[in-house]
């Protein structure tokens, strides 16, 4: 790598692949006697005029977190390309004082709007928080469910057994026990003792948790009759539904109540939100069948069909969730992580439909909701006030009593009114409308824990603390996030924010069939569980450290992944169990520490970051430089793509990479990607362990240029762990990152330093997450910032 | 993370804004303004069930094919103004068996005409059964309609139901898309009323707070900052376009007819019934005059229904009374009285569809081009037999010729399906349901 290119690379001006690279000559260079000067005539026709880059040379802006001194020390090393001997020394420091002043510095790129704004920004919801939002407001007003004869959280469902008389008339109940799940082939037979195998009934009752957002769905097996109802009111009586009662259960999910003399299968898909727990009813009936078999199977999101059962299906009774079918569109994420920063007429759209869905689900539940008694107006005034995460102002408060109670359309029309005029009111739909600079009220501090930690509105208990004043000190306000901390929704919110660091989301991980045939979607649902049972098992152990994140010399496998990734010899009489199938045999299973680090040698990422036939060293590669060691990458403003067919097949995959990248101009990126992509070379393009490949020994040892010069010696994914685990930009990036996911604001806008001052304390306290995340929300909501020195700001 | 509808158009369709909604919207008379001169006069067919057998001593008339007038028995008094245009046909039987009881069967197989699948479902007696093998009529019907350029409407078929109670089973359903697909109607007026009238009602609604909205935006970007209001300012045009887009919405799906005015809060309570009848009759005439379906079903409570009717004075409940003997003069006489409220439904659709003109420069009205066919699921109550189904038809959709009783002395239904599909210009098709049952092809009605 020459030292332009070395220039590029630290100023986070990297390409993979540049065109036109040599029209970037040595600029001939006059007597100047002013740092601007210089740069005009030395740097200007690579950098242009104003540092905006220059077509077919250095096509982008300056962007980076160098110190002055660090830039100095670039320019003198590598500036002007070719002949660096012309700028060094003083000339060096002034011209790099320029550079940053000018172009360089956060202030410098905010001037020009190519940094964030340093400011706290008005936001609207993003889509994901407006279903949350929706969904707890009309949770707030949502009577409790009954009473569990087996209270939360016992695994399974309440499984009642009925004797039938007549078809499905259950006439006396045998037996109240838990089921894990619902797989029963009965046979000719009876389901329990003291029922005849003639004609039975059962009855499943419980709720489920969805682990995340997205689309689910169900499938019912059955050669008799049944009927899955889910997340609807009124779902907790005993016994089977009466045929011919008022109805107000309304359609099941999926209805298979009717027998066609042969087994069938009937499913259907649901949207839920994560973190949240949704009733869910099993009605079963034999009668006069032969046989009678009944099985429930469930594919969630990322997921395989499997039997529905396992933790995220509990005993409890729990209420309706409503959540809003409205078609949001996707939000804006060029700042690199989602955000409510632009509106639009899809988004309005929406947000029109989210409110109409959530005015008719209101009026549908109208005489069971809590505090209707109290009549509409008053009614009204309270969801407003929920909806606004403050309390109403006097004329708000009579606008909206007015609007409920003076209806000509009635008490429905006007509570319809209400709810529309507060869902699609500025004070509703963003975040951060009070003024800047003004400070923070109890309530505003409400608001924006549950928008960091639930992306959602307060709850009760929190809105209760801002009503009598208990969210003053900074012990009363983390003793509130610590509480928070614990719901299922801190925990979807932190598994969202891990699925995007690791970007889990973003890859097929299907692979060639007959290369690797046992790689099925089967396997690639468990890897997905496996790598999500790590981080958490990670994150909320006690330590909750980063740095097991990348260290961790173990994986969680099942008996399914083990016949794939365990290297130890598999006993004979090993053979996986029948509970095996379902994949819910999950265990801790220990590595050579020099083949296993953490999520850099998981499994799924392996296979997610190579190609269909072959690893890839260059997506992994990008990966670790972008995502664990925290360096910044320019996509490639030319694709040039990777053909095995091109190459000698000989080769190793390593050699077919270092040929594709050999020019001097690709190596600009590559110098630091392929070294980091190389270290993962043991790992196959399913991510299991080899020693050679095409008969060769495996190479997986090079020499990783880091960000401050330093030669780094790499012979594994542990020493790339062991260097980023040490690293600053490393940590700086993963706490970044976390920011920005929790409180949708880049941390520059709560202060220049608050980024560096997170990421010092975060190191000082071994690297807690779960601190870190305590940290993040009390910095947001509060917008007070822990005391800092100004050792590492920029100079 | 991607939304669960991601297509905008669902939306678009629930509002009944912009050009998603002109599909429907080019279906309507009012719209199409030349292109209607070119569409042929529409075709319809409206199928009314009303359950548990009829009294045969009181249904049928004295004469058939005479060439006297047509006589209405006072049972159907009530068809008195549509005589001329009424057609009652005798000796039509379901004669398909096989599983399930005749109720069952009576329901199920009343508009498919072929088997039950086996199944877990019993009645009183037989064995048990699943839901019907096959398609029913009018879907069928509704299909072909759906195929053509001209006679596609926005919803095909639209299924009324009066008093259905909430269940699936074979005694609730009679129309099926296709083998084990049976179709529920729709029994809540306010659910109807949304699916046929739900885009206007949201956009009424929405209209009637953008004001309060643009004020709240108004207030709320007073107090930020140029950059922040910059986002609330596009909010503001954006809410004035949202403004618009109803407003236009509002025209161009402006109904030849207005929609009726119904009490969408409506309790689903059986004394609600006579006002729920009316309500959904009044939707299913609007419907077709606003071309929005060419097929349409109305049911009545359920084969085996215990509608217990007060407003006509009866306690006891209605099936237990179709099971009374012939000679308990009391039960006759309620029958009779529950026979006659059921005609005078089908009359009152009658008499809707006859008052609205049909659109266009063709002259005459709805019902003239309006089959009616008021079914029933078994011939008689308490025999449960499946012959001599009471059959009336009334007006001109299918061409047959009215004024008059048939008595076909015995022959399969699935003929006089076929006789209705040819006459409504499904022509093409050469047998429906159990083929052993269409030998000799559609009854000869017209």
């Amino acid at each position: 790598m020459n030292r332009y290119q070395q220039v590029r690379h630290k100023l986070g001006l990297v390409a993979f692949v540049v065109a036109g690279w040599g029209s970037c000559g040595v600029v001939p260079r006059a007597a100047a006697s002013t740092a601007a000067a210089v740069y005009q005539e030395t740097c200007a026709a690579c950098h242009g005029a104003d540092g905006q880059g220059v077509a077919g040379a250095y096509e982008a802006a300056f962007d980076g977190e160098l110190s002055v001194d660090q830039l100095a020390s670039l320019i003198e090393r590598t500036m002007p390309d070719g002949s660096p001997e012309d700028c060094v020394g003083d000339e060096a420091r002034e011209v790099a004082e320029y550079v940053y002043r000018q172009f360089y510095s956060i202030e410098a790129r905010r001037r020009r709007g190519l940094a964030p704004s340093g400011r706290v920004e008005v936001l609207r919801l993003t889509a994901g928080q407006h279903r949350n939002v929706v969904a707890d407001l009309i949770g707030q007003f949502t009577t409790p469910p009954p009473e569990s004869p087996f209270p939360w959280p016992s695994r399974g469902l309440v499984a009642s057994y009925f004797q039938s008389d007549g078809m499905n008339k259950a006439t006396e109940r045998t037996l109240t026990r838990i089921d894990e799940q619902v797989d029963f082939d009965f046979q000719a037979g009876a389901p329990v003792d003291g029922i005849a195998a003639e004609q039975f009934s059962i009855v499943w009752r419980g709720s489920l948790q969805a682990p995340c957002t997205g689309a689910y769905e169900f499938r019912l097996r059955t050669q008799n009759g049944a009927r899955l109802y889910f997340n609807k009111e009124g779902l907790y009586d005993e016994r089977i539904l009466r045929d011919d009662s008022s109805g107000s259960v309304g359609d099941p999910l999926v209805d298979a109540w009717v027998g066609s003399g042969a087994l069938r299968e009937s499913s259907a898909r649901v949207f839920l939100l994560g973190g949240r727990s949704y009733p869910l009813r099993l009605e079963f009936f034999k009668y006069m069948d032969a046989t009678a078999s009944i099985c429930l199977e469930w594919k969630p999101p990322h997921g395989a069909w499997s039997v529905l059962g396992g933790d995220d299906l509990t005993t409890g009774f729990v209420s309706k969730t409503f959540v809003t079918e409205a078609p949001f569109p996707a939000d804006d994420r060029s700042a690199g992580y989602e955000r409510g920063s632009t509106v639009s007429g899809e988004w309005l759209d929406a947000a029109t439909a989210a409110a109409l869905d959530a005015a008719d689900e209101i009026a549908e539940r109208f005489p069971r909701l809590t505090g209707i008694d109290k009549g509409a107006g008053e009614f009204a005034a309270r969801l407003a006030a929920t909806a606004f995460r403050r309390p109403l102002s006097g004329d708000e408060r009579r606008r909206f009593m007015e609007l409920a109670s003076g209806d000509p359309g009635g008490r429905d029309a006007g509570v319809r009114r209400a709810v529309l005029m507060a869902l699609m009111s500025p004070s509703f739909l963003y975040t951060e409308l009070t003024s800047d600079g003004a400070p923070a009220t109890q309530h505003g501090v409400a608001s924006r824990l549950a928008l960091a930690l639930w992306d959602s509105l307060p709850d009760e208990p929190l809105r209760a603390a801002a009503d009598q004043g208990l969210l003053e000190t900074r012990e009363q306000i983390e003793a509130q996030v610590q509480r928070m901390l614990a719901d299922p929704r801190a925990h979807a919110k932190v598994r969202e924010f891990f699925a995007q660091w690791l970007e889990l989301d973003e890859r097929d991980l299907s692979k060639d069939r007959t290369l690797f045939p046992e790689f099925d979607e089967a396997v690639i649902a468990d890897l997905r569980r496996s790598v999500e049972l790590f981080v958490e098992h990670v994150v909320w152990s006690d330590a909750s450290d980063y740095r097991e994140l990348l260290l961790a010399d173990y994986l969680f496998l099942n008996s399914r992944l083990r016949r794939l990734y365990d290297r130890a010899e598999v006993v004979a009489g090993d053979e996986p169990d029948a509970s095996a199938a379902s994949g819910g045999d999950f265990e801790l299973v220990r590595f050579d520490p020099d083949q296993q680090s953490g999520v850099l040698t998981h499994p799924y990422l392996l296979s997610a970051l190579a190609y269909h036939n072959n690893t890839s060293p260059i997506h992994r590669g990008v990966f670790l430089t972008r995502n664990i060691v925290g360096r910044q990458l320019r996509p490639p403003p030319v694709a040039v793509a990777f053909r095995e067919s091109e190459f000698d097949p000989h080769l190793t995959m390593r050699e077919k990479v270092t040929r594709l990248t050999s020019d001097s101009a690709c190596m600009a990126c590559h110098s630091v990607i392929n070294p980091l992509g190389f270290s993962l070379e043991h790992f196959d393009a399913v991510g299991r362990w080899r020693e050679s490949e095409n008969d060769r020994a495996i190479d997986a040892r090079s020499t990783y240029p880091a960000d401050d010069g330093v030669a780094v010696e790499i012979a594994n994914a542990r020493d790339v762990a062991r260097y980023a685990v040490q690293s600053d930009s490393a940590h700086r990036s993963f706490v970044r990152r976390l920011f920005r996911h929790m409180v949708k604001q880049d941390p520059t806008a709560y202060s220049p330093e608050l980024l560096e001052t997170l990421r010092r304390e975060f190191a000082a306290d071994e690297f807690n997450i779960r601190n870190l995340i305590v940290k993040v929300a009390l910095v947001s909501a509060r917008f007070e910032l822990t005391p800092s020195d100004q050792e590492g700001s920029p100079q | 993370m991607n939304s669960p509808m991601s297509d905008r158009r669902q939306f678009l369709r629930h509002l009944g804004v912009g050009a998603a909604a002109f599909p429907f919207v080019a279906g309507l008379p009012s719209v199409r303004g030349d292109e209607q001169q070119v569409r042929s006069t529409p075709k319809r067919l409206v199928v009314v069930f009303t359950p548990n057998g009829t009294l045969p001593d009181e249904f049928w008339p004295q004469h058939f094919d005479g060439a006297a007038e047509l006589e209405l028995p006072p049972m159907l008094s009530a068809l008195a103004p549509f005589r001329s245009q009424t057609l009652i046909v005798k000796g039509v039987n379901n004669e398909v068996r096989g599983d399930g009881d005749n109720h069952m069967r009576g329901m199920s197989c009343l508009l498919t005409a072929t088997v039950l699948n086996p199944g877990n479902i019993q009645g009183g007696s037989d064995s048990p059964a699943g839901w019907a093998s096959g398609i029913s009529i009018d879907q069928e019907i509704s299909n072909f309609f759906q195929s053509r350029d001209e006679s596609r409407t926005r919803f095909g078929s639209l299924e009324f139901g009066v008093a259905v109670p909430n269940r699936a089973d074979p005694w609730t359903r009679m129309c099926y898309a296709g083998d084990n697909q049976p179709i529920a109607p729709i029994d809540d007026p306010g659910r109807m009323f949304a699916k046929l009238y739900g885009g206007a009602a949201s956009r009424r609604r929405v209209a009637g707070v953008l004001d309060g909205v643009r004020d709240d935006l108004r207030r709320v970007a007073g107090r930020l900052s140029p950059a922040d209001r910059r986002l609330l300012d596009r909010h503001m045009q954006l809410v004035s376009e949202l403004e618009k887009d109803i407003a236009s919405a509002e025209s161009q799906a402006a109904l030849l007819h207005p929609e009726p005015e119904i009490d969408p809060e409506i309790e689903l309570v059986n004394d609600n019934t006579p006002a729920i009848s009316r309500m959904q009759i009044d939707m299913l005439v609007n419907a077709l005059a606003n071309d929005m379906a060419r097929v349409a079903s109305v049911q009545f409570m359920r084969s085996v229904g215990q509608a217990r009717m007060n407003w006509l004075g009866i306690d006891e409940g209605h099936h237990g009374l179709s099971h009374e003997p012939d000679d308990n003069a009391d039960a006759h006489d309620k029958l009779r009285r529950i026979n006659a409220w059921f005609a005078g439904e089908v009359a009152y659709l009658a008499q809707c569809l006859a008052a609205t003109p049909e659109p266009g420069e063709r002259g005459g009205s709805l019902l003239d081009n309006t089959q009616i066919i008021w079914v029933n699921e078994l011939g008689k109550g308490n025999s449960h037999t499946l012959v001599d189904l009471p059959l009336v038809l009334i007006g001109g959709g299918a061409g047959f010729q009215t004024g008059r009783a048939v008595d076909f002395q015995g022959t399969p239904h699935n003929r006089l399906w076929l006789a209705l599909a040819h006459g409504l210009g499904h022509e093409g098709l050469a047998a429906f349901g159990t083929k052993d049952f269409c030998a000799g092809g559609p009854l000869p009605l017209a």
